[in-house]
């Protein structure tokens, strides 16, 4: 797997998903509300004629949200969703040492410039939130 | 014979084949000495019965070596035996005969004055990915048009040059469809050979007819609809039609029926399977007309009409998975029963799942959409501070709750203007209300999956892109019907045009020949009922108060075609009722008995003409 990330700020935290599974990068748009969904879930979102479920990853991962701006978009299995984040940091290769971190949501945590920076599990968030209850 | 009779000569086929083993199985009894005059007979009845099917549907050769067999059979029975030697040389024909059966319809029936269209194979998945193109390109036309819009009314040519485009669009949106669309035979075919195993695996005899099989359908609606025709067949089969005994005592043929029809209903397929069981208890019936409807009363589990769930198919658990399926597919499910006479369930499926007529409206400053199938009307809420805790409109007489969008699903939204619009939502046996800000129109749209993580959510069939970009979410209304709401029943209206349509009652022993006159008939717009021999024929004339017109064979078990004729003429009542006797019997003596009984017309088999037949009826039964 490559080592290049996208790096996102969430609530004031950095968070990186592996590139492999980002579609693109997107502006927020104008969201959906879909009563009854999961909390996380902020809305749904035409992206050029496709309808994705756009999600708020602070709420996945327990933060409070601040104003998100932009969403990653990622490929799944099953479809594409968009997380909402703050703000894009960059995108490039992360250092493979990767710390131990006690989160379901993620896969490890690397040290980049003296912030540390969570790896995100993306099937893993996806499947949490596909099987209400988790 | 009309192309789209292929049907029937898979019917004669099927039926052909019984026939061909068992005489197989006779001779070799003959052979063996374990067999005497009851096997020639029956041999004598097989062979018989093939050649008046083939003759019907012109099959030549099949029809000339049937008959050899039954001239053989003939002098075995005169003799009271069949010589050794004959065995081989009858089983021989009997094969030749099978053969003929196959080969037949490929070197006699070709399309009048048409070569087959070629044809090419695709993978379905394109077709899909095609579909889907399509569909966005359409979207891309309404943003187009959303997104000139004020420029367009200086620019005549492009706003003609963009209608143009709409137009094309259109039609290769609509030719995709087609593409992806199957006539239903493509899941039923196997059904009549179903039914007739689960039926004896009941120690039932149970006969399966299929009317409709060309009826289209979306590839992948299809797919899915083929386990749940099998399920209600199954409920059908096990719970309905009632043990050779009871049928009997309550008059009823001893083989059950099942009837598979299909066709259209308006924007919907309509799949009905009918049989003559025994329907539902009249404390069921009761309890339906109490609470509204006897669906959801028997897709409760548990309830099955038979005494004992067998392991053919429990009812109540049965019927509530085919209503599930039918609701998700944006359909639904309608169920009607007499108590002694019979059930009658129907699937209402959509055409297609990729286009929708939808109703927009917007609540809460978000526009949503409602399947035109389901929307019985739109009302103006006359008074909103009626809206109270149990609000209501009254309609036509009746009561119908109404609910504020809003609440119903949960969506922020700020209180209802005055006199805020309505949609009536319907299902047989149920209606409600939803109160919205706004109606933005009816359009039809490409129904898209809510998305990976969203799209199992009940209350949603999916979302819709408008042309100005937004999404609009598409409501289930079943789902919103759910909750608890008032009885209310929805009458049924008929639909007749100026032509003239007969009531004819088809009497012949063999399914094939009825059948293939049942459909000529329907195709022509007649309504048909049918009876396997005389005695029945009789019966059903008693039954039948606006009946045009008899068709029938003559030799039939219990009572045949000529003592039905006699029987018909002396009666007080339908003495006067048209009689056409459609026989392989072209003997001048046969005609001429047929004559003297009183026989309006008389139609030889072999020289069985659809047109001919058809201006007959008219003549008849315009009299």
């Amino acid at each position: 797997m490559s080592r290049v990330h996208v790096r996102v700020r969430v609530a004031g935290e950095h968070y990186a998903l592996p590139v492999d599974g980002v579609l693109e990068v997107a502006e927020l748009g104008d969201l959906t509300p879909v009563p009854g969904s999961p909390p996380e879930v902020m809305g749904v979102r035409n992206l050029r004629g496709r309808v994705i479920p756009v999600m708020a990853l602070a709420t996945l991962l327990g933060l409070t949200a601040e104003e998100p701006e932009r969403i990653v978009v990622a490929e799944l299995g099953t479809g594409s969703a968009g997380f909402a984040v703050d703000a894009v940091v960059d995108v490039g290769e992360l250092p493979g040492a990767s710390e131990q971190v006690d989160s379901p949501y993620l896969t490890g945590a690397v040290l980049v410039d003296g912030l540390l920076v969570g790896i995100l599990d993306v099937d893993a968030i996806l499947s949490s939130v596909a099987s209400p209850g988790a | 014979m009309s192309a789209s009779d292929e049907e029937i000569h898979e019917l004669v086929r099927q039926e052909a084949g019984d026939c061909l083993r068992r005489m197989e199985s006779n001779l070799l009894a003959l052979e063996s000495g374990d067999g005497g005059a009851e096997e020639i007979d029956a041999i004598l009845r097989d062979a018989h019965s093939v050649k008046g099917s083939a003759a019907m549907i012109g099959w030549q050769q099949a029809t000339t070596l049937a008959s050899g067999i039954e001239d053989r059979m003939e002098q075995a029975r005169e003799q009271g035996a069949l010589a050794a030697d004959q065995v081989d040389p009858l089983l021989r024909a009997v094969d030749e005969l099978g053969r003929a059966l196959q080969v037949e319809p490929a070197a006699e029936a070709p399309k009048p004055a048409a070569s087959p269209a070629p044809t090419i194979r695709v993978p379905a998945a394109k077709v899909d990915r095609m579909l889907d193109v399509v569909g966005e390109t359409v979207l891309y036309h309404r943003r187009l048009e959303h997104a000139l819009g004020d420029t367009l009314r200086d620019g005549r040519q492009a706003s003609e040059e963009l209608d143009m485009g709409e137009q094309l669009l259109d039609e290769l949106q609509d030719s995709v469809i087609q593409m992806r669309t199957l006539p239903l035979r493509t899941i039923t075919d196997s059904l009549p050979r179903a039914v007739r195993d689960l039926a004896s695996q009941e120690g039932k005899e149970v006969e399966l007819t299929i009317d409709g099989a060309e009826t289209q359908l979306d590839r992948v609606i299809l797919d899915g609809i083929s386990e749940t025709i099998v399920h209600v067949l199954r409920n059908a089969v096990a719970h309905g039609i009632e043990e050779a005994g009871e049928r009997e005592s309550a008059g009823k043929p001893q083989a059950g029926r099942v009837e598979l029809r299909a066709g259209r209903r308006g924007r919907l397929v309509a799949i009905e399977v009918v049989d003559d069981g025994r329907g539902v208890s009249p404390e069921l019936l009761a309890r339906a007309e109490q609470e509204g409807s006897l669906v959801d009363i028997l897709a409760e589990t548990g309830f099955s009409t038979a005494e004992e769930v067998t392991d053919v198919a429990g009812r109540g658990v049965g019927l509530d998975a085919v209503k599930r399926h039918v609701e998700s597919l944006g359909g639904g499910l309608e169920l009607k029963s007499e108590t002694g006479r019979g059930t009658e369930v129907t699937l209402l499926l959509p055409i297609t799942l990729a286009l929708m007529k939808v109703l927009l409206f917007e609540r809460g400053g978000h526009p949503f959409g409602l399947p035109m199938t389901s929307v019985g009307r739109v009302v103006a809420v006359a008074d909103t501070t009626s809206l109270g805790n149990r609000p209501s409109l009254e309609l036509e007489g009746q009561v119908v709750p109404l609910s504020d969008l809003g609440q119903l699903i949960g969506a922020a939204a700020a209180p209802l203007p005055r006199n805020p619009p309505a949609i009536v939502i319907e299902s047989p046996g149920r209606r409600l209300a939803v109160a919205c800000d706004e109606l933005l129109g009816e359009e039809e749209v490409v129904i898209k999956s809510l998305g990976a993580i969203l799209s199992g959510m009940p209350g949603f069939l999916g979302a819709a892109i408008l042309g100005d970009g937004r999404i609009a979410l598409v409501l289930d209304p079943n789902h919103l019907l759910k909750a608890p709401t008032e009885a209310m029943a929805i009458g049924q209206s008929e639909e007749t045009d100026g032509r003239m349509v007969a009531r004819v009652l088809v009497v012949d022993d063999q399914f094939s020949a009825r059948e293939l006159q049942r459909s000529i008939l329907e195709t022509a717009g007649h309504r048909v009922e049918v009876a396997r021999d005389g005695r029945e024929a009789l019966a059903r004339i008693g039954e039948i108060a606006d009946l045009d017109l008899v068709l029938t064979d003559v030799q039939m078990p219990e009572m045949d075609g000529f003592e039905l004729l006699e029987a018909i003429r002396a009666s007080e009542e339908h003495g006067s009722l048209p009689v056409v006797i459609v026989t392989t019997l072209g003997d001048d003596a046969s005609r001429r008995r047929g004559v003297e009984a009183g026989a309006d017309a008389y139609i030889v088999k072999e020289e069985f003409d659809q047109q001919a037949l058809l201006e007959t009826i008219e003549r008849l039964a315009g009299r």
